[in-house]
């Protein structure tokens, strides 16, 4: 093959155009996410199940109105922002939590880790700026899809409650939206950066996110349902009004939920990732 | 991390009292060596002497238990942009099969802040530009190990690594990566290239480093060791064009009591 190449341009070294630093990782990292077929796939399947479940939860509830036990009613005037919102993003959060494990478990599975490290060997930084990446495209894309989400959602509703994406409460549970979605994308990808493989790592979110809460909901009393709710699951109370008889904890309580899931996992990723051998 | 130049003085590869265990298993053994500029060093051991694991220790993929590993006189991990110090061809492959050669090298190069013209440049050096926009999982294994070698040079280091580059390649890749090698030494760069085949050594390697249970057990020319390890009467007989093919003799009558598993 070409065995007059010269490796070295003729003219001059090839030199970094400066120190390279962390926006320079993420620029790195934004290449690596968006040339893989399988991020796209993943948020159009995001974008499908949140927008699909949110519509289709408006309507079945605004249709069978009329036939709902008064207490039902009383909940669909009082949060119909979480009636319209949630839906999507509990079941849209799996699309975020497949793709945030598979981010990290793939680089493991294909070797590409190992280009990763000596491309960043201060390691951390590289997780950083795959975290700020990945959590500030599903934070964007989330807020895209939320606005026309609530927009359709509350035409549908409006039959039966008034909501406007100029109040407040709607704004922050628009906003709450795209965080419930990147935290949840954050923690995924913490629990693919601490188990590594993609089938433990899928199913110890899978796990987190739709069973734990079932089961751990069935201890006695109110003990059972605060553990649940304390789950990253129960976090997604922050997308709603707060006005919902039902709700164990308050939307605030669900940020500082999301928060701190966010943080201890993301710490522990960390912690481990600077020590392993790749 | 208050230098910001590497030293240029410094041997371009600095093993001090290099040691790293796994479990009870000690399988670099206070290590001790110099790679300098402008010539192929081979890098040989039998199987299971640490080859591949002292140069995972010079990269700072596995931590030392003690001693030193220094680039360019410093730590692997304190090199603020480590592709323009060091290119490595590990072993293993490094890089994703989704992706294509070139998103993966501008990936690489972003991350270094290296311009995206480099990425075609390399791409030319190792022949890929045809098939670089194809995803790198449909690469035969010839066409993987040139995409390995173009992240290698990426940077125009000082300074490659190549662990086993021509293992299960064909005579032509055989063939293209030794005369890379031997271009890259041309061009003033330190090239370490570990393999256990004796007969493409003895025609690329100018230096040796002989390793076997994790310690050194050679640290010269080509030439010196292929003297020093033979049966006089045979390097007597042999003429010099010949000698290279004495190598493989030479190794074995030095790494006998190195070797993990042996017929008796």
């Amino acid at each position: 093959m070409s065995t007059a190449t010269v490796v070295r341009t003729q003219h001059a070294a090839v030199r970094p155009t400066h120190r390279p630093g962390f926006t320079d990782l993420m620029r790195s990292e934004w290449t690596k996410l968006k040339s893989l077929r399988s991020t796209w796939w993943s948020l159009a399947t995001m974008v499908l199940l949140s927008v699909g479940f949110s519509i289709t939860a408006c309507a079945v509830y605004s249709h069978d109105y009329p036939t709902l036990d008064p207490s039902t009613q009383t909940e669909f005037r009082a949060d119909t922002i979480g009636l319209i919102l949630q839906p999507g993003v509990e079941f849209a959060a799996l699309a975020v939590c497949v793709l945030g494990v598979m981010l990290m478990t793939s680089e493991y599975s294909t070797g590409m880790i190992r280009a990763t490290t000596l491309a960043a060997p201060k390691r951390t930084s590289a997780l950083l700026a795959k975290a700020a990446t990945f959590g500030g495209l599903i934070f964007v894309l989330s807020e895209l899809v939320a606005i026309p989400s609530f927009l359709i959602g509350s035409a549908i509703t409006s039959a039966h409650a008034h909501t406007s994406i100029t109040d407040p409460t709607t704004i922050r549970a628009i906003l709450a939206f795209g965080l419930y979605m990147a935290a949840m994308g954050l923690i995924a990808l913490s629990i693919g950066t601490l188990v590594r493989h993609t089938a433990a790592g899928i199913s110890i979110v899978l796990a987190l996110q739709f069973v734990l809460p079932g089961v751990l909901s069935l201890i006695p009393g109110s003990v059972g349902q605060h553990i649940s709710n304390a789950l990253p699951s129960g976090a997604s109370v922050i997308v709603s009004s707060g006005h919902n008889a039902t709700d164990i904890y308050s939307p605030a309580q669900g940020l500082l939920i999301l928060v701190a899931w966010t943080v201890v996992l993301g710490g522990a990723a960390l912690a481990t990732i600077k020590r392993r051998d790749v | 991390m208050t230098k910001t130049a590497a030293n240029s003085t410094a041997p371009a590869i600095e093993a001090r009292g290099l040691t790293k265990s796994y479990g009870k298993k000690t399988v670099v053994d206070g290590l001790n060596f110099q790679v300098h500029t402008g010539r192929v060093t081979g890098f040989l051991g039998p199987n299971g002497a640490g080859k591949s694991t002292t140069m995972r220790l010079l990269l700072g993929l596995e931590r030392a238990d003690s001693g030193e590993a220094l680039i360019n006189g410093r730590p692997y991990a304190s090199l603020s942009a480590p592709l323009s110090h060091v290119g490595a061809l590990l072993e293993a492959k490094a890089f994703h099969k989704g992706r294509s050669a070139r998103n993966h090298l501008i990936a690489l190069a972003q991350s270094q802040a290296l311009p995206v013209r480099r990425v075609d440049e390399v791409l030319d050096v190792v022949g890929l530009h045809d098939v670089a926009k194809q995803r790198a999982g449909g690469y035969s294994l010839g066409m993987s190990q040139r995409l390995g070698i173009a992240a290698a040079l990426l940077g125009d280091p000082r300074i490659v690594l190549l662990d086993e580059p021509v293992n299960g390649l064909d005579p032509e890749g055989v063939f293209w990566i030794r005369n890379l090698m031997k271009r890259l030494a041309g061009e003033g760069r330190a090239v370490l290239v570990s393999s256990h085949l004796m007969n493409e050594m003895a025609v690329t390697a100018d230096h040796l480093l002989v390793i076997g249970k994790g310690r050194l057990l050679a640290d010269c020319t080509t030439a010196e060791f292929i003297e020093r390890h033979t049966d006089p009467a045979v390097y007597a007989a042999t003429p010099a064009v010949a000698r290279p093919a004495l190598l493989e003799e030479a190794f074995m009558r030095l790494t006998a009591g190195a070797v993990e598993y042996s017929s008796r």
